[in-house]
């Protein structure tokens, strides 16, 4: 065989290769549009909306109501961003401002190892340990409150380690000139660094979101599982995640299409997140040039 | 710590304290010795020009004398740094962000803070205690005294980094300034500029004799003839940077008694 | 580069300035003292319940006694499978965009940009689509096959990036002084590239079986819940993560045993991204010394 038709076997080859990667979301859509279709069909799509409760596998009055869920799905991540944005950009400002450098590698280590803790080691945590807490607090104990703080802390190094390289890429040539200036920390961080280091910081804080929406094992454990409208921190929720988690394993025919149209709802959400982080990645680069 | 004045933010009139005497001063970086035994006198409100070979401790020296150093971990200052009344520079315990107040800075690379210029002024004189109302004021000043006033006043809320490499050095010089230094110390400002800007900039520093210590680190010998007063010439001895020549510019320039300093200066002029 | 731990600031005078120290090490310290506590929690649960047997046990009662012998197996073979479907495909994919096409071409903006869309799905919609593709549409069944089919889609993201990113990394000049050899490009990716680029490959590799041990929701509905010895792939095989899951929530008194498991969890996970990190900085160390 001639070197160039090897050449061109080899470009083929992997050519087939990276369609294939490239197709893996497109195959995974297909299959969440085909599952969900017999719902989107039957006119389902406004119930979701409409329907007051969520009992899709009744026969005699099912009932399709989604958006408690999806309400779920909000508040525990808006709670677990409270927590853990606040506390990771303080911590960061903290590290790279006041640390002295060998206490700031201890605590980017044991960030790092715990941003590898698996969620469903967190979700087991918070059933053992957190929710009993709460439980003497306010009964039941599995509730927004629980999921909020399970995610907001397994978020939490990530945000923090984001947060430290963004502040970590300020160019030093800013900061001397902070330092000629005999300008203090505040001024440094609240005037120099901070605004430099914004992009970054919240690009970090909008990855940490589409992670909590999508999270399923941390929260699915200590929610509570109520397809309701939560009324305070200490009643029980249910995310999409956890529905799907819940449900998958018995659901049929139309209700199991509603778990994909629910599936569907999450990968577009995430998607426009991540989506959008790349679109002001890609506009701030382009400014910058 | 010097409280802040409401009458001193921008180049006083007339010099007070403003010259330094540096005895045995040496910077290490952890293990390597960038400048080991450096006597200076840098006199008040004159320009000082420090020249030599790059990597023998001069931008380290300039560091020094304003606490950089503090910032580069394991760096450790040596010897003794005092001011014209007597203070030590090297004492830990002294508040440094009012000493960087005092002596100011250039850097060889414009570093304007990527915001308008008006908060390039306001960020540190509101740091020092300025009030809010009189910002402008110190601001219109300074940008004057550097030459810019004109180029910026219909501007002055647009980004400083618009500005061309030339501006942005003088809007540093004029952000130096507004703090009223007794000394300010130019690390190469000129070296990251095209001809016709350096030639401005040096122009400005020239100014500011007689009212301020200037302390300049060039390359440009031609340079430190022109604007300088003193000169002292720095050399690699025994693996670190030291202060081989120093004295008058033209005596130096005339006729360097150290042989290495001699060919250096021969060389330049040449 | 020049690190700016400021020295100098640490003698302030400010209050503004102690008050900001003041809030961020609070900040700091409670985040390490929560996760501490996580993990204290963990191996104060789990430790009295740990032993060779249990490492190595046959599962009985549903998991509240015996071992993790089976569960450990199935998972090693989920991880081994899943490996070898991902990897073909993601190196692949990484030196066709980095050596084939330009970069910023069509192509390759498109084949990127659903590389990056599949990292954003979450890993229950894995789950969901492993099961109704891999599970009902190929008759995989609940199968060690299936689970790692899927945890092979949902890691390929991961591998493929930090692949492409240890191939851009190498020196520009490596290419050119190939084809000016007259080395054909089959010789110069595998004899060349490929090895040159092999430490920051293993990085992603390592990172990849660490976030595909850790991985639950995915498996769920995909490589099963037995907890028989598996003995072929076609065999269903519970992870060990979802094995912690199954003993917490639907068995009672399970959680003695659930504490181990995730001790044991933990443990590897530490152990894969320790060999991870030190990995790249090796990398790291090897690639700015030359």
């Amino acid at each position: 065989m001639s070197r160039s038709r090897s050449d061109i076997l080899l470009r083929s080859g992997l050519g087939t290769l990276a369609g294939l990667s490239g197709s893996v979301v497109l195959l995974i859509l297909f299959f969440l549009v085909a599952g969900a279709m017999p719902a989107l069909r039957d006119g389902v799509l406004p119930r979701l909306f409409l329907d007051e409760f969520w009992q899709p596998g009744s026969q005699r009055d099912p009932q399709y109501a989604l958006l408690p869920m999806l309400a779920g799905s909000i508040l525990v991540t808006v709670l677990a961003i409270l927590i853990a944005a606040p506390l990771g950009i303080a911590g960061a400002i903290f590290h790279r401002f006041y640390l002295p450098p060998r206490f700031a590698a201890w605590n980017e280590h044991a960030l790092e190892l715990l941003a590898g803790v698996p969620s469903v080691v967190f979700g087991f945590w918070g059933l053992t340990v957190l929710v009993p807490l709460i439980n003497r607090l306010h009964p039941p104990g599995q509730s927004l409150l629980a999921a909020g703080i399970v995610l907001g802390l397994m978020i939490l190094p990530t945000v923090a380690l984001t947060s430290q390289a963004a502040l970590r890429a300020v160019p030093g040539s800013q900061l001397f000139a902070a330092a000629g200036l005999g300008l203090g920390r505040v001024a440094t961080v609240f005037h120099i660094a901070l605004p430099a280091a914004r992009p970054g910081i919240v690009a970090g804080v909008i990855l940490a979101v589409a992670r909590a929406v999508g999270e399923t094992m941390a929260v699915v454990m200590v929610c509570g599982n109520i397809a309701k409208y939560p009324q305070s921190v200490f009643d029980s929720v249910r995310p999409v995640t956890a529905t799907i988690a819940l449900e998958m394993g018995y659901a049929t025919s139309s209700h199991k299409a509603l778990l994909f149209t629910a599936a569907l709802f999450l990968v577009l959400l995430s998607g426009a997140l991540v989506g959008w982080l790349a679109f002001r990645k890609g506009k701030n680069e382009a400014a910058v040039n | 710590m010097i409280p802040p004045s409401s009458s001193d933010h921008g180049p006083v009139s007339s010099c007070s304290c403003g010259g330094l005497t540096l005895t045995g001063v040496s910077v290490h970086y952890r293990d390597f010795t960038a400048l080991r035994d450096v006597n200076l006198t840098i006199p008040d409100c004159g320009i000082t020009a420090l020249v030599g070979p790059s990597g023998c401790g001069k931008s380290s020296l300039l560091n020094a004398i304003n606490r950089l150093t503090d910032l580069i971990p394991g760096c450790r200052v040596g010897g003794s740094l005092r001011d014209g009344v007597g203070t030590e520079l090297t004492d830990p315990t002294l508040d440094v962000l009012a000493l960087r107040r005092r002596i100011g800075m250039v850097f060889q690379k414009p570093n304007p803070f990527p915001h308008s210029i008006r908060r390039n002024f306001e960020i540190p004189l509101r740091e020092h205690g300025l009030p809010r109302a009189r910002v402008r004021e110190v601001m219109e000043k300074n940008l004057r005294e550097v030459g810019l006033w004109d180029e910026v006043s219909s501007r002055l809320d647009e980004s400083a980094l618009k500005l061309s490499g030339g501006q942005q050095q003088r809007l540093c010089i004029a952000r130096a300034l507004a703090l009223g230094p007794e000394v300010i110390l130019f690390d190469e400002p000129c070296s990251a500029l095209d001809p016709i800007s350096s030639a401005v900039v040096e122009e400005h520093i020239a100014a500011l004799r007689g009212r301020v210590t200037v302390v300049i680190v060039t390359h440009n010998l031609a340079q430190a003839r022109r604007i300088a007063d003193r000169v002292g010439v720095f050399w690699i001895r025994d693996g670190a940077g030291t202060i081989v020549e120093e004295g008058e510019v033209e005596t130096v320039f005339g006729g360097a008694k150290d042989a290495d300093a001699w060919r250096y200066l021969a060389g330049g002029a040449g | 580069m020049v690190s700016l731990f400021p020295a100098s600031f640490t003698r302030t005078r400010r209050p503004g300035d102690i008050l900001l120290g003041i809030a961020g090490g609070l900040a700091s310290a409670v985040t390490l003292l929560a996760l501490g506590c996580i993990l204290w929690d963990l191996v104060r649960l789990g430790l009295p319940h740990l032993s060779w047997s249990f490492l190595t046990g046959e599962v009985t009662e549903n998991g509240r006694s015996g071992g993790i012998g089976p569960i450990l197996i199935s998972t090693l073979m989920i991880l081994g499978f899943a490996l070898a479907f991902v990897i073909p495909p993601a190196l692949g994919c990484a030196i066709w965009l980095s050596e084939m096409v330009r970069q910023g071409s069509g192509a390759a903006r498109i084949i990127t940009g659903s590389v990056d869309l599949l990292a954003s799905v979450p890993s229950i919609v894995f789950g969901l689509f492993g099961m109704s593709f891999f599970c009902q549409t190929l008759g995989l069944g609940f199968s060690i096959l299936s689970g790692s089919l899927t945890l092979a889609c949902m890691i390929l993201p991961l591998l493929v990036r930090t692949t492409l990113s240890a191939l851009q990394s190498l020196p520009a000049d490596l290419r050119p002084t190939a084809s000016a050899l007259g080395l054909s490009g089959a010789t110069m990716i595998g004899k060349i590239l490929l090895p040159a680029a092999l430490p920051g490959i293993l990085v992603g590799i390592t990172l990849g079986v660490g976030r595909a041990l850790a991985e639950t929701a995915a498996l769920i509905f995909t490589s099963g819940y037995a907890t028989r010895w598996p003995e072929s792939p076609s065999d269903s095989g519970r992870a060990l993560s979802v094995h912690i899951y199954d003993l917490a929530m639907n068995i009672p008194n399970g959680s003695g045993a659930a504490s181990a498991s995730a001790l044991v969890l933990l443990v590897l996970i530490v152990l894969i991204n320790t060999t991870a990190a030190s990995l790249a900085a090796r990398w790291h160390r090897r690639h700015s010394a030359s």
